[in-house]
């Protein structure tokens, strides 16, 4: 089963601002919802864990996340790959960061790849999950992002 | 020339409305099923499976799951190879499958590893911490895309294609000839969708080893206990002597419970290396994703026809899709099963059909679900057909079949694509159910109906079964041959036992063999007991399932009475002082001919078998009979379904469904009753609901009964149910078996039905499951065009 998300996020930081931060996977770590824990593998990498519960698919999935910063600071590819109790779940998102007046703008996209039990579940039950997912990671990069002193990040 | 018989009155035990003798266990939960069975010091084992349905298998890292608490070992496909266990033979031999995946996964959900433990709970849990890694592979989910052979699923076969086999039968030339100069033609892609038996209880086994005796004993939910004895020895190599097959209570097979699957093969293997017995019970998402898949049939079927409507030439041009491997459990010369019955019950002076299967990443099987090995998608394919030309050339489907079926003394009929079938009466039938249902009324209630703008239909399914197989110069598994055999042992006190090599899976065999020779013996069929499924006592026998065990077991038993009968009447002649033939059985007594009074029961011969033989007569007295038909049998039926479709919600009620039965002779109507209920419930769920869906990905969508739906008493028709009787000439007693005609039979009818509501709107195909989403975006459609 594939789906496809995308939307869009306005951040009160610089491009600058935000493109170290995306790049920081202990940051994006911290962005993800429902994340037990979470270990550092490298610069663009991280393992997580994560309590997923979707229908009767209940339990801890393990995570492997590899941040691709593409040259030029205008564009960061994502690669989620993981699962667990016989699931997989692969995910594949893309943000463009360009400026607009006084906002950094991230224009994502992304497609989930759902294999197993996780498939079965039902599509408007996943969909509804894993979109939750998807626009709180975003959502929450943009919150810590607006809520960090000017100059941090 | 068929013989038809009236119902006649209740004979000594045949045609007898006796309570089941299982079903006092069954009801106070008293069976004992395979899952009930606990052995001391028992280990439990569990299996991984593969989330990926096409992936090389890259390592697999057993370590996590061996530290779990309780885990004993962990086996993988490398680990069988080593036994010479990564790979065991298909049923029919054409091809073999991995037990455990080696170097790639070839369907979602296939066994990767096992996990043995000291409970199931820690067997589990070490299989979940087993760590493979994959390497995807693109899948190949769609049987005509396989048969591009883009991408080549079986790279271990010698042949690199995904094509298994091409079959065909009948006349092409001829047949394409006649379509071509026929008045009339239709033509439709019709698929019978991929279902699932899923009966109630899942499979499993126990292996149990004994390392003293190097006996291995095997508890299985087996419907062919015998048959799985030969392959595990010559899989494994045991001695066939040192094998013991044991099938307990069994939970509904409907064919699921014939192959060999990866549980009870790594089971056995766990078993014999530890010396310890090992269990193995799937789970429900194991048996509707891993095990025997049954249909998946995509038919392309023409039929040529007069202006008046008689029909001319009928082609059938199927693709198959087997899944990963060829597991379908076909006889060895039928790849496609019986297909070839596919001109039903119409006189065709043409027929062709021909078929290819392909693998597609998707689980194995293609097994006899309730049905003689592809007679249902076979029936469903003609009462589909018959039903389209009824509407091209706008004529009564009632009277088209009336027009084209064989007739009654044109039996034994030699059909154009290789049976002879054997009986039959169609004409009698359909007339019956007509007459019962009311069919002209109810033509009448829908033409006001229609008037009105609502949407009722009525539909037929007139089909022909064979079954029964079979004929040893045509029937074999593996190369054994397809007869089946019984045992007869008559005690001093005039109870019996009685031993078959069929297992019943819910039949009722240990009523209806009881009463086939009750009625031969004259004894009381309460009295007989009837053992199955332990090959150490039971006679050889191919089991039960394609609807054979009454045409090829009951046949033996009806035989084996005989032969004590006839052995029988050696000690009454010594008892009545009378010469041999002057003694007759009459009224379920010997007697001397000329003097009635003077008789002697079974029961007082089986007391002087034991106390009191004849001179230089064997004592006892007990028999043997190994039965090889002629010929397979050819149950029939006329079934009607009337419903009334709700165009705004898709919803269709089934209103009445009518099933007139001709199995021949009957043994038990109240078990055929049950046999038929059960089976057109099937057909409904088949009809309406069930569908083993796969998306683009090769995932299984229907992994357990929230999406793999299974109707309970509320969803589920009222079922009307009347017979003829029209004997098989060539059974010892006139039988052709029953249990899976309803099976057969029923889908048509509802999809007739409801096709036949809809063509007003134009409509004159949806492919099953007729969903309420698809009947309303049907009418939709309709509406929008």
């Amino acid at each position: 089963m594939n789906l496809e998300y995308s939307g869009r996020e306005r951040i009160a930081a610089g491009r600058e601002t935000v493109w170290a931060f995306i790049n920081d996977p202990a940051k994006i770590a911290g962005c993800m919802p429902d994340v037990i824990e979470s270990h550092v593998v490298d610069e663009h990498t991280f393992d997580a864990v994560v309590q997923v519960a979707v229908g009767p698919v209940r339990g801890k999935f393990k995570f492997h996340v590899v941040l691709i910063p593409q040259p030029g600071g205008e564009h960061m590819d994502l690669k989620i790959s993981g699962g667990g109790f016989g699931s997989v779940v692969d995910l594949v998102a893309g943000a463009d960061i360009s400026v607009q007046s006084d906002s950094t703008v991230l224009d994502w996209k992304g497609t989930a790849t759902m294999r197993g039990p996780l498939a079965a579940v039902g599509g408007r039950v996943l969909d509804a999950q894993a979109k939750r997912v998807i626009t709180t990671t975003f959502a929450n990069v943009k919150a810590q992002l607006n809520s960090a002193p000017a100059g941090a990040a | 020339m068929s013989t038809t018989i009236e119902p006649e009155a209740e004979k000594h035990a045949m045609g007898v409305r006796m309570k089941r003798k299982e079903d006092p266990r069954f009801i106070q939960g008293r069976g004992r099923y395979l899952d009930d069975i606990v052995l001391p010091g028992m280990l439990y084992l569990a299996l991984v499976h593969s989330p990926y349905p096409h992936a090389k298998i890259v390592k697999i890292d057993k370590s996590s799951a061996l530290a779990v608490d309780g885990v004993v070992a962990v086996l993988t496909g490398e680990d069988l190879a080593a036994h010479g266990l990564a790979w065991i033979p298909t049923f029919h031999g054409y091809d073999k499958q991995m037990v455990l995946c080696v170097g790639k996964a070839l369907y979602q959900y296939q066994e990767v590893a096992g996990v043995i433990a000291t409970s199931r709970e820690a067997a589990v849990d070490g299989a979940e911490l087993v760590d493979v890694e994959y390497d995807p592979l693109d899948p190949v989910v769609d049987p005509f895309a396989a048969r591009e052979d883009k991408i080549i699923l079986r790279d271990d076969r010698e042949n690199k294609t995904n094509h298994i086999y091409h079959w065909e039968v009948g006349k092409r030339a001829e047949t394409d000839a006649a379509l071509a100069a026929s008045d009339v033609h239709v033509k439709e892609r019709i698929v019978f969708q991929r279902c699932h038996p899923a009966p109630l209880e899942p499979c499993g086994a126990i292996a149990d080893m004994n390392p003293a005796t190097g006996r291995l004993t095997l508890y299985m939910t087996s419907q062919a206990p015998h048959a799985h004895r030969t392959v595990v020895s010559l899989v494994t190599g045991i001695p066939e002597d040192k094998i013991h097959v044991v099938s307990p209570d069994i939970g509904g097979g409907f064919g699921n419970k014939v192959p060999v699957y990866a549980g009870y093969v790594v089971a056995a293997a766990a078993s014999v290396v530890l010396g310890i017995p090992v269990k193995w019970v799937e789970t429900r998402t194991e048996n509707l994703t891993c095990t025997g898949f049954a249909r998946d049939y995509h038919m392309d079927v023409e039929i040529g026809a007069s202006k008046d409507g008689a029909v001319t030439a009928l082609k059938v041009t199927t693709v198959a899709d087997h899944g990963a491997f060829d597991a379908a459990a076909d006889p060895t010369k039928y790849p496609a099963g019986l297909f070839g019955i596919v001109t039903g019950s119409y006189d065709f002076a043409n027929a062709f059909t021909e078929l290819d299967a392909y693998f597609t990443n998707k689980a194995p099987g293609g097994i006899a679900y309730r049905c003689s090995f592809r007679v249902t998608e076979a029936s469903f394919a003609i009462e589909r057909g018959m039903e389209l030309l009824a509407r091209k050339l706008n004529m009564d489907p009632a009277e088209l079949r009336l027009k084209n079926f064989v007739k009654k003394e044109q039996f034994p009929y030699p059909s154009p694509l290789g049976f002879v079938y054997d009986s039959g009466d169609y004409h009698m039938t359909l007339r019956k159910a007509l007459d019962m249902i009311g069919y002209d009324d109810l033509r009448k209630e829908q033409a006001e109906k229609r008037a009105r703008g609502e949407l009722m239909g009525i539909g037929i399914s007139t089909f022909t079964e064979a079954v029964g197989a079979g004929p040893s110069k045509h029937f074999d598994i593996m190369g054994i041959k397809m007869f089946d055999s019984a045992e007869i042992r008559v005690h001093p006190t005039g109870s019996a036992i009685l031993r078959a090599g069929t297992k019943s899976q819910g039949q009722g065999h240990e009523t209806t063999w009881a009463q086939i020779a009750a009625e031969e013996l004259g004894l009381d069929p309460q009295n007989i007991m009837v053992e199955e499924g332990d090959t150490d006592t039971a006679p050889y026998g191919l089991g039960t399932y394609a609807s054979r065990s009454t045409p090829t077991a009951g046949a033996a038993i009806a035989m084996a009475s005989r032969k004590i009968r006839e052995r029988a009447r050696k000690i009454a002649a010594h008892l009545l002082e009378a010469a041999e033939d002057d003694v007759e059985w009459v009224d379920y007594k010997f007697r001397v001919k000329g003097v009635p009074e003077n008789t002697v029961t079974m029961q007082e011969v089986a007391f002087a078998a034991y106390t009191n033989p004849a001179p230089n007569t064997e004592p006892g007295l007990e028999a043997t009979f190994y039965y090889d038909p002629p010929n397979l049998t050819f149950p029939y039926g006329a079934y009607i379904a009337v419903v009334d479709v709700d165009r705004e919600t898709g919803f269709v009620k089934v209103r009445r469904f009518l099933a007139i039965d001709d199995c021949g002779t009957v043994i038990n109507p109240m078990v055929v009753e049950g046999q038929i209920h059960g089976g057109l419930t099937e057909g409904f769920a088949i009809a309406f609901m069930q569908e083993i869906r796969y998306d683009e990905n090769g995932n299984n969508l229907n992994t357990n009964f929230t999406e793999y739906l299974v109707p309970t008493s509320l969803e589920t028709p009222h079922w009307e149910t009347s017979n003829t009787i029209t004997p098989s000439p060539h059974h010892p007693i006139g039988a052709k078996g029953v249990g899976e005609s309803p099976n057969v039979g029923s889908p048509a009818a509802f999809v007739n039905a409801v096709m036949d509501a809809l063509a007003p709107l134009g409509v004159t195909h949806v492919d099953m499951p007729l969903t309420r989403e698809k009947i309303w975006r049907a009418c939709r459609q309709a509406a929008t065009a």
